[in-house]
């Protein structure tokens, strides 16, 4: 298996295989999925080393991301998308009292973040 | 109608200064009954000027994009000619009415080839002007005159790079004329700036004017959006206006003493705040709005008769300098297609997508909050309990949207 993550981010690896999706659709799936448990892992993991995760990737283009940086970028994204789960709704993985996520399209949902 | 007494300015300060609007209950039928509906497509959808779309979406000489008005029961090709001119046509071929581009759902863009759109039945083709370009086999016609041909016109014209088209042979006002005092109100705005853009859509079963009305007033905000946006536990509705058949008001958010982000939301939205690009900027609001230059403003909330709920945001509250609106799309008098669009500046670094990714969770979150009523309300009311509702003050850009609908209904 090739190198997921930047060595200094080594520490994520366990994240790698159920968060860093290439689009918003494979992201959600994973969020209405996702246990308690795994959002409070994955956001106590990530959440500490945001600052430094973001100022690595912010050396590279957007658009333009190489390979060795592209694990990353999409672990970050799915940091920015199920934070909010655990910040606001208890780790639950639908917002409470809402309309069903799964009937919300999203036109741009499979569109690769590169 | 009797002045209203000082006790009720005082109750409905907003409501009360718009007379024609009254201050009593407003009938439940339009919402529920299938013969108003039907109505309603002559009355309104054929009659009134209809968004389509942003001049963004099919920028090159070309471009077209295709918008399916099932109300209408048609589709409607928007492209932009060789002139760069923008025009709107039914999308249906005029040999024997076969659909010349095939959609993919209610919105498609793509470019034509060599300014061309062919249909696939005979290949008779069709110029981005319209003109009937091609026929195949034209010698074996009785006497085709092509200029008589053309694809059918739909009246199209463009405000602040928004795209409408109105479905009437011979439409009342133009645009501008149609907007009122909007036009003026929200012209000026960098709409064109923000050229990233994300779309959801559902089907809701319910009334278009019960999904759009739960859009179209701040008072439920405390309560359907206490998990996403605890922040607006406290607002402040206010600047309402009436513009003919359409509304505006703003909500501010009076900051709390000792309210802090969550982590992720100071450290993403934080990176949006602080930069040039994406941060408050109160001086690109148009004058009008928020003319106090408060900076607890968080968005200006104009409702356009007869279906779409528009957001201006100035990069406070919710991060990043968006706007973002809403549509609803009769598609029957119990189902309608609502699309909900969020138009962001362009990131211009990989954080700033990540930060903006975070934004428009909230907000699409927070629309799964508010689409969590509509079903209920449409079920419950379709009980026929209920013969009127009653509105309070800051309900009163449903009421005036509904005295608009009356109007146009000549009901
Ligand atoms: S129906 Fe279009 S070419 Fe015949
Ligand atoms: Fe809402």
């Amino acid at each position: 298996m090739m190198a997921l993550l930047p060595e200094k981010f080594v520490s994520l690896n366990p994240f790698v295989e159920s968060w860093a999706l290439p689009n918003e659709l494979q992201r959600s799936q994973q969020r209405w999925s996702a246990s308690e448990e795994d959002y409070r892992r994955f956001y106590d993991a990530m959440m500490p080393m945001l600052d430094e995760t973001l100022d690595y990737l912010d050396q590279y283009e957007i658009g333009n991301i190489p390979e060795e940086a592209i694990v990353l970028y999409h672990l970050s994204l799915a940091f920015a998308e199920a934070a909010p789960h655990v910040e606001l709704y208890e780790c639950a993985n639908q917002v409470p009292n809402s309309f069903e996520a799964v009937r919300f399209e999203a036109a741009h949902g499979e569109q690769i973040d590169s | 109608m009797a002045a209203a007494s000082d006790e009720l300015k005082r109750a409905m300060p907003y409501t009360t200064r718009y007379p024609e609007l009254g201050t009593g209950p407003i009938d439940v039928a339009p919402l529920i009954d299938p013969d108003l509906f039907e109505l309603e497509k002559e009355k309104i959808f054929r009659k009134t000027w209809l968004l389509v779309g942003r001049e963004e979406e099919i920028p090159e000489p070309g471009d077209y994009k295709v918008r399916q008005i099932d109300v209408a029961s048609t589709s409607v090709i928007v492209v932009r000619d060789k002139t760069g001119k923008i025009n709107a046509f039914h999308n249906l071929c005029t040999h024997r009415g076969n659909k010349i581009i095939q959609e993919e759902g209610a919105q498609t863009t793509g470019r034509t080839r060599s300014h061309l759109m062919t249909c696939r039945f005979h290949a008779w083709s069709f110029s981005t002007d319209g003109k009937l370009h091609g026929v195949p086999k034209e010698e074996n016609f009785n006497k085709l005159d092509k200029n008589c041909l053309g694809l059918k016109t739909i009246h199209c014209e463009q405000w602040q790079g928004f795209i409408f088209i109105n479905l009437d042979k011979t439409p009342e006002k133009n645009l501008v004329e149609y907007l009122e005092g909007m036009a003026d109100q929200f012209a000026g705005y960098p709409y064109h700036e923000s050229t990233v853009s994300y779309r959801y859509s559902t089907v809701l079963n319910c009334n278009w004017k019960v999904a759009m009305y739960a859009f179209s007033e701040g008072y439920h905000v405390p309560t359907i959006h206490a998990a996403t946006l605890p922040s607006l536990a406290k607002i402040e509705q206010i600047d309402y206006q009436c513009f003919g058949p359409h509304s505006t008001s703003a909500l501010y958010v009076p900051p709390v003493a000792g309210m802090q982000p969550t982590p992720a939301t100071g450290n993403l939205g934080g990176r949006l705040v602080t930069s040039k690009q994406h941060g408050p900027h109160l001086d690109l609001l148009p004058e009008k709005i928020n003319p106090e230059r408060r900076t607890d403003f968080q968005f200006e909330f104009p409702v356009f008769f007869p279906n779409l709920v528009l957001h201006l945001g100035a990069g406070n509250g919710y991060p990043g300098m968006t706007y973002f609106h809403h549509q609803f799309w009769p598609l029957s008098v119990g189902q309608t297609l609502w699309e909900g669009t969020n138009y962001f500046r362009p990131p211009k670094t990989p954080s700033e997508r990540v930060a903006i990714a975070h934004t428009n969770a909230l907000h699409r979150n927070a629309w799964l909050e508010d689409t969590s009523t509509m079903e209920d309300t449409y079920a419950a009311l379709c009980s026929g309990a209920l013969d009127e509702m009653v509105l309070m003050d800051e309900e009163i850009m449903i009421r005036n949207t509904h005295r608009a609908w009356h109007e146009y209904m000549g009901v």
